[in-house]
C-alpha cells in the first residue's frame, strides 16, 4: 500500500495497513531545523546544511532522503510565499544565532541590535520597519506589531484589514502548475496551506508579509476587537471566504488531483486551561464562514479539511464537525480535557486526529526516551484502532528536543507498526 | 446620575466609553477616588477574574474589561497620587529573557493592578539582570516570571536561582505560563504557581497571607 492510499483510507476512517507518521508537511506539525539537522545526522544522510521552509518557527525542510528514512506518509507543497511575504528560492548560507548553518531564501533579510537581537524585513525589504523579532536567546521569530499612526478603533475599515487576501496572482498560478507537475504521481499524500482561508489566526493578524500594515494588527486589538466589533469581524471573514472560494476553484483547475489534505485555517481556540470563545460565539462568528469553505471543497473536490487549534477545545470539537472539518490538529492532550481516549470515543468516527502523538510541552523535550517510548505507545494504542489517527507530535517539534526522544518517537511508531 | 455601581457594571462589561463619562461624573460629585478604586473597580476586576477562572468569560471579554479598567485608573491614578495615597503591595513582572509572548504576562499584570496593587511591567525579553536591578530600585513584595515556550524555561530556573542568589530571600516569586505546572514551580524554588490570570490574584493575595 502506498503511502497515498495509506492516508486516504486512514482519512475516511478506515484501518489501514499500518499507522501513517507525518512530520514536516506542514507549518504546525514540522519540526525545528536544529534538530532537522540531528536528525539527518543520526540517520546517516548526507550532510548538508538544512533548509528554511518556513522561516518564522525556523522550521527545517524534511527532504526526501529523510522522509524515506523515517518512513513519513505526507509531502507538502508549501505556500509560494512565506510568512513574511517573500519567495522561498536562491537559497544562501545563514548562521543563526545558536551557531547552526542554514540555508534561507535569498530574500531572507535580516539586522541584528547591539543587545543580539535579530530582526526580519518584510518581503526582505529592509528599508522599511521589520516585521520579525528573535530574541538573542530565541529560536524562531515572532511578530512585531506594526500599529498604524492612523488606526482608530472606533473607526475599523474592512479594506485595511482585507489587504492581504486577494485572487491568486499569476506568480502563484505558474508557481502551482509547476508544483503540480513535480508533484503528479506522487506516492505520498500530499497536502498544501489554502491560501485566505485562515479567519482571525493571530500569527496572521499583525501582517508579518506586509510592508505597511492598516488596520487591527495588534493581537490584544484583534481580540478585543472579536468582542467589540462581532458585526466588523463577521464581515471581514465573509469578504475573506469570497475571495477564497475563487481561489480555490483555480487551485481546484490546476492542482485538484494532486492535492489530499488543505490546511484551512490555524486559528487557535484554545489556552492551556479553557476555550479562546464560548461555544456560542463560535457558532455566530465563526461557523457560517468555516462551513461556506468547507462544503465547497466537500462538493468540488476530494481534499479533505484540515483544522489546527491549540489547546482545550474538547468542547468545541462539535462545532467544530459542524463547521465541515475532517481533521483536527494538534490535539493537545496535555491541555484541560483534552484526555485521549475521550477524545477517541466521542469524535473518534467523526474527525480523524493530526497530532496528539506525544507531549511536546513535557514528555518530549524533558522526559526519558523510555517515558516517551511508553506515552507514543499509549496514544497509539487509543487513536490508532479503525482509522482516523495520522501520528504527528503536538503541534511542531522544538529546539533543543533531545535527538534521543526524538529517535524514540520514530521506533516507538515503528513497534506499533510492528517493523 | 452615575452611581459606583455603574462604573462596576461599565468595567465588568467592558465599555470603555461609558467608563471615560462615569469616572469624572463621580468624582465631580465628590466621591473619593479611593472609593472608585475600592468600591467599584477592585469588586468589578475581581468578579471578571471569577468569571475567567469559571470560564463565563475569556480572553476577549477580559481584555475589554482591562482597557475599560485602565481607561478608569488613568483618571484617578493622578488623583490617588496628589492625595499620598500609594498602594501598600508592589508588584514587578516580565515575561523571562527569549520570550517575546505577553497576552498572558498582560492579563495577570492587569489583574493584579486591578487588586490594587503597583505593579512594574518590565515588558517581555527581561534578562535576570534586569529583574534584580527592578526588585533593588521598587523593593516589590511579589515577582512574576512567565514564558510560553518550553525553549524559554531554563531562563525561568536560571531567574529564580539569580533572584535566590542576590539574597532576595523575603520577596515571592510567582511564575506562570502555558507549559508551567506545580511541580515545576516546586523544582525552580518559586514560591507559587498560577494556572491563568485570574488564579494569579488568589495566588498573590495567599502568598502575601491577605487573602
Amino acid at each position: 500500500m502506498s503511502s497515498k492510499e495509506r492516508i486516504r483510507q486512514c482519512l475516511n476512517h478506515e484501518q489501514p495497513d499500518q499507522l501513517p507518521i507525518d512530520f514536516g508537511s506542514s507549518f504546525i506539525t514540522g519540526v525545528h531545523c536544529s534538530v532537522v539537522a540531528e536528525l539527518r545526522q543520526h540517520y546517516g544522510l548526507e550532510p548538508r546544511p538544512v533548509k528554511v521552509c518556513e522561516p518564522y518557527q525556523m522550521l527545517g525542510e524534511v527532504e526526501a532522503d529523510l522522509l524515506d528514512v523515517m518512513g513519513l506518509d505526507v509531502q507538502p507543497i508549501f505556500p509560494n510565499r512565506t510568512i513574511f511575504g517573500f519567495p522561498n528560492e536562491n537559497w544562501k548560507p545563514w548562521i543563526t544565532p545558536w551557531g547552526q548553518e542554514v540555508l534561507v531564501s535569498e530574500h531572507f533579510k535580516t539586522t541584528t541590535d547591539k543587545a543580539g537581537n535579530t530582526y526580519i524585513y518584510p518581503e526582505g525589504d529592509t528599508d522599511v520597519p521589520a516585521s520579525g523579532h528573535m530574541p538573542k536567546t530565541g529560536y524562531f521569530f515572532d511578530t512585531i506589531e506594526r500599529i498604524h499612526p492612523d488606526y482608530d478603533e472606533d473607526d475599523l475599515k474592512i479594506e485595511e484589514n482585507l489587504e492581504e487576501f486577494g485572487l491568486m496572482s499569476a506568480e502563484e498560478e505558474s508557481y502551482w502548475k509547476q508544483q503540480a507537475e513535480i508533484y503528479s504521481s506522487c506516492d505520498r499524500a500530499v497536502s498544501t496551506h489554502l491560501n485566505g482561508t485562515c479567519l482571525g489566526d493571530i500569527a496572521l493578524v499583525p501582517g508579518p508579509f506586509l510592508k505597511d500594515p492598516k488596520g487591527v494588527r495588534g493581537v490584544a486589538d484583534w481580540y478585543m476587537t472579536v468582542a467589540d466589533e462581532p458585526e466588523f469581524v463577521m464581515e471581514l471573514f465573509d469578504r475573506q471566504a469570497e475571495i477564497a472560494l475563487q481561489n480555490m476553484a483555480k487551485l481546484k483547475a490546476i492542482a485538484g488531483d494532486v492535492i489530499d489534505v488543505v490546511v484551512v485555517c490555524g486559528t487557535d481556540f484554545g489556552t492551556q486551561e479553557s476555550t479562546f470563545c464560548s461555544d456560542a460565539t463560535m457558532r455566530e462568528i465563526w461557523l457560517p464562514r468555516y462551513k461556506k469553505i468547507n462544503n465547497w471543497i466537500h462538493e468540488n473536490t476530494h481534499w479533505k479539511t484540515f483544522k489546527h487549534s491549540c489547546g482545550a477545545i474538547e468542547p468545541l470539537l462539535e462545532t467544530v464537525i459542524d463547521c465541515g472539518f475532517d481533521i483536527i490538529n494538534p490535539v493537545q492532550c496535555s491541555a484541560k480535557g483534552m484526555d485521549p481516549q475521550t477524545l477517541k470515543d466521542r469524535y473518534g468516527d467523526r474527525l480523524t486526529f493530526w497530532g496528539g502523538g506525544v507531549n511536546t510541552q513535557k514528555t518530549l523535550p524533558f522526559g526519558t526516551p523510555e517515558e516517551v517510548r511508553k506515552e507514543v505507545l499509549e496514544r497509539c494504542e487509543i487513536f490508532a484502532p479503525g482509522g482516523g489517527f495520522v501520528f504527528n507530535a503536538i503541534h511542531n517539534v522544538q529546539a533543543l528536543t533531545p535527538i534521543k526522544n526524538m529517535i524514540a518517537m520514530i521506533e516507538a511508531v515503528k513497534e506499533y507498526n510492528g517493523n | 446620575m452615575s452611581t459606583l455601581e455603574d462604573l462596576k457594571t461599565a468595567v465588568i462589561n467592558g465599555k470603555r466609553k461609558d467608563v471615560k463619562v462615569i469616572v469624572p461624573e463621580l468624582l465631580e460629585s465628590g466621591v473619593e477616588p479611593t472609593s472608585l478604586l475600592q468600591d467599584a473597580l477592585i469588586p468589578a476586576m475581581a468578579i471578571v477574574g471569577e468569571r475567567f477562572k469559571n470560564n463565563e468569560v475569556f480572553v476577549p471579554e477580559m481584555l475589554v474589561s482591562a482597557r475599560a479598567m485602565k481607561q478608569a485608573m488613568a483618571i484617578i491614578e493622578p488623583k490617588l497620587l496628589e492625595a499620598g495615597i500609594s498602594p501598600e503591595y508592589t508588584a514587578i513582572i516580565g515575561t523571562v529573557e527569549g520570550d517575546l509572548h505577553d497576552i498572558g504576562k498582560n492579563l495577570v499584570a492587569t489583574m493584579w493592578k486591578g487588586t490594587g496593587f503597583d505593579v512594574i511591567d518590565l515588558g517581555v525579553n527581561v534578562p535576570a539582570a534586569k529583574f534584580l536591578e527592578a526588585i533593588d530600585e521598587y523593593k516589590p513584595q511579589i515577582v512574576g516570571l512567565s514564558t510560553l515556550l518550553t525553549t524559554t524555561m531554563p531562563a525561568m530556573k536560571e531567574t529564580v536561582a539569580a533572584i535566590r542568589n542576590a539574597g532576595h530571600s523575603k520577596v515571592m516569586i510567582l511564575i506562570g505560563g502555558a507549559p508551567i505546572t506545580q511541580s515545576y514551580a516546586d523544582e525552580i524554588g518559586a514560591d507559587g504557581f498560577s494556572k491563568d490570570a485570574g488564579s494569579a490574584v488568589d495566588i498573590a493575595k495567599t502568598t502575601l497571607g491577605i487573602a
